[in-house]
């Protein structure tokens, strides 16, 4: 009996000693894209919502919202991500976080908007974390025929400041979508950022003083204030695509 | 060692006499989501169960909710108003009226954001809140439990759905929101239309319906949905029949200078702003707006046609705010509230499922 007992406590003594397994679970490594929307000049004072700025003829003007979507972002045939929806107000300068290796991507390709496929699905039948389940996407899909709206840029502009009156004297919004303004993008070269030991990030600047004051194309707020990418509204539809592709562009 | 044995056949002997714990295990209560719906998350705090629906429903209609046991959850939210007050603002047991008109519950189980201003973001935490408000139910959750505790029928039913004995605030506001979450309105002649239109397979009901939408309610959706029309569609589309935003739509203010979102948020951009309402069962739940100001569906059509009250945060949608609203003659005004009947779902206020148990 006695030599069961010193057994036993023997075994107990040596089980509580034994050293713990070291945790060899590999980290995760995620990829982060981040968008930072300046206004100024030369490109370098981050916007604020709701915030007044001054455009190149004096008009006052402020974003209220500044939302877009990128999809079927890859590199070759190496794919990242089906989507990824931009929403300054709601998730600030986040535009996708995701599992990932940033070796393979070197290059980073796909749509600003909305592949064709996707945009005419059931947006009830995307999973409950896409961004583009209608349950995320909310005003930013207008209906199956028209599919989602890529670009979403709204203000107000006040273009006769000297009129005594505060208010803002118009609205503007730019709401482009259907297919045929979708556009490529290609950021090559990329330059991934160490966030963190598994967290590589790029950074994308989106340049609304550029937006607006584009040389070959600037858009006047005076009488260029608003297209849902209708018919008769081709003209702006173009010049609002052409510039916020050339807006975005790495950080 | 004889010592040890004795001990050991005696604690035996203790453990075997134990009373076994009755346990209850809840049924779990699948959602009839419609298919061109998308999914409800359920909060993994408080999973649907059939007991706890059924609960729920009990408590939605219980007077005892509140300090003179008069006013029950359906005494503002009524089922033949699409569970809305048809009253501009709801009176509450002391004879005291609300500044804000009831919201009607429908499809609840979809939003982020609760009361007109969204200063509740979940549905649990939204049903505590009337109880205890001085100018609503005015009781306290400790007089609602023991009032509740007396009823042998109400402990039973708190133990199945949630599997132990005991009765409190936060089980009472689970399990209404689990009865909430069931009121999915999704079977009105619209939903047909937008089923229809978006190449969809219709069952043999939506088939008989389909044959009767004519073509006003055909051209009163294409109005509804045109940008140079009544252009709703920015802040109303979907199934849903509403987009998850606060949104400042050209309203005069009101005599309490209600400052709607900007209260819970206190930025002044947000002056004015509102939750957007679905429109679904949107004819049988005037008053309309937040304060209940328009009585009709021809007050609410006007309101956007010439009524627009421009200010600092008014909606970048309302596009035509500086001229008055979208300037629509008396046909297409027509065609409108044709469209806005067909969001009726009387499958809806008439299911048996939603109505009072007592």
């Amino acid at each position: 009996m006695r030599l069961s007992i010193w057994f036993v406590s023997a075994l107990l003594f040596l089980l509580s000693c034994k050293k713990k397994d070291p945790d060899t679970q590999p980290l995760d490594n995620f990829i982060k894209l981040t968008v930072q929307p300046t206004y100024s000049s030369d490109g370098q004072q981050n916007i604020q919502l709701d915030t007044v700025y001054t455009t190149s003829e004096g008009y006052k003007v402020k974003f209220t919202d500044i939302k877009f979507y990128l999809t079927k972002l890859k590199n070759g045939s190496v794919n990242l991500l089906e989507s990824a929806y931009f929403d300054y107000r709601e998730t600030g300068l986040l535009l996708a976080k995701v599992k990932g290796d940033y070796m393979q991507f070197p290059n980073l390709q796909g749509y600003i908007g909305v592949d064709s496929l996707l945009n005419h699905s059931d947006p009830s039948e995307f999973p409950n974390d896409s961004p583009l389940n209608i349950s995320n996407a909310g005003s930013m899909h207008w209906g199956w025929n028209t599919g989602y709206i890529f670009i979403n840029l709204e203000g107000k502009v006040d273009t006769i400041p000297n009129d005594g009156i505060a208010n803002f004297d118009h609205n503007f919004s730019f709401h482009i979508g259907t297919d045929s303004y979708r556009r490529d993008f290609d950021f090559t070269n990329i330059n991934w950022q160490t966030a963190s030991a598994n967290e590589k990030v790029f950074s994308l600047k989106l340049d609304l003083w550029t937006f607006l004051h584009n040389p070959s194309n600037p858009i006047d707020l005076k009488t260029q204030f608003l297209t849902h990418t209708g018919s008769g509204q081709q003209a702006l539809t173009e010049k609002v695509t052409t510039n916020f592709k050339q807006s975005l562009i790495s950080y | 060692m004889k010592y040890f044995l004795y001990v050991f056949l005696l604690i035996a002997l203790i453990f075997s006499c134990r009373k076994d714990r009755i346990s209850y295990k809840a049924t779990p209560y699948t959602l009839e989501i419609p298919s061109h719906f998308p999914d409800m998350l359920i909060p993994y705090d408080n999973p649907m169960t059939v007991e706890g629906v059924e609960l729920g429903r009990y408590l939605f209609y219980e007077k005892k909710l509140s300090g003179d046991n008069s006013m029950s959850c359906a005494s503002c939210h009524m089922p033949n108003n699409s569970f809305s007050d048809p009253n501009q603002y709801s009176t509450g047991i002391d004879g005291i009226q609300g500044k804000r008109q009831s919201m009607a519950l429908i499809n609840m189980g979809w939003e982020d954001f609760f009361f007109w201003d969204g200063r509740k973001t979940t549905l649990e935490a939204q049903i505590i809140d009337p109880i205890i408000d001085p100018i609503e139910m005015h009781e306290t959750w400790k007089n609602v439990v023991s009032k509740l505790n007396q009823d042998v029928n109400y402990r039973n039913r708190f133990y199945r759905a949630f599997g132990e004995s005991g009765i409190d605030s936060i089980k009472a506001a689970k399990a209404i929101a689990q009865f909430v979450r069931t009121m999915i309105s999704g079977e009105s002649k619209f939903d047909v239309m937008y089923k229809y239109e978006n190449g969809m397979s219709l069952n043999s009901t939506e088939q008989s319906i389909f044959q009767t939408i004519d073509t006003e309610e055909w051209a009163g959706y294409d109005l509804f949905k045109s940008l140079n029309g009544a252009d709703c569609f920015h802040c109303h589309n979907g199934p849903l029949m509403r987009v998850k935003k606060f949104s400042n739509n050209g309203l005069f203010p009101n005599n309490f200078n209600d400052l709607g979102r900007a209260s819970v948020t206190m930025n002044p951009e947000d002056n004015y702003k509102f939750k957007v309402p679905t429109l679904r069962n949107i004819a049988l739940t005037a008053p309309y707006m937040h304060d209940g100001r328009f009585t009709t569906l021809d007050e609410v059509i006007e309101h956007y046609s010439s009524g627009i009250h421009m200010s600092s945060t008014i909606d970048p949608l309302i596009e035509f705010g500086s001229q008055g609203g979208v300037q629509l003659d008396a046909q297409e005004k027509y065609l409108l509230k044709k469209f806005l009947l067909t969001l009726t779902d009387q499958n809806f206020i008439n299911n048996p499922k939603f109505q009072d148990p007592h």
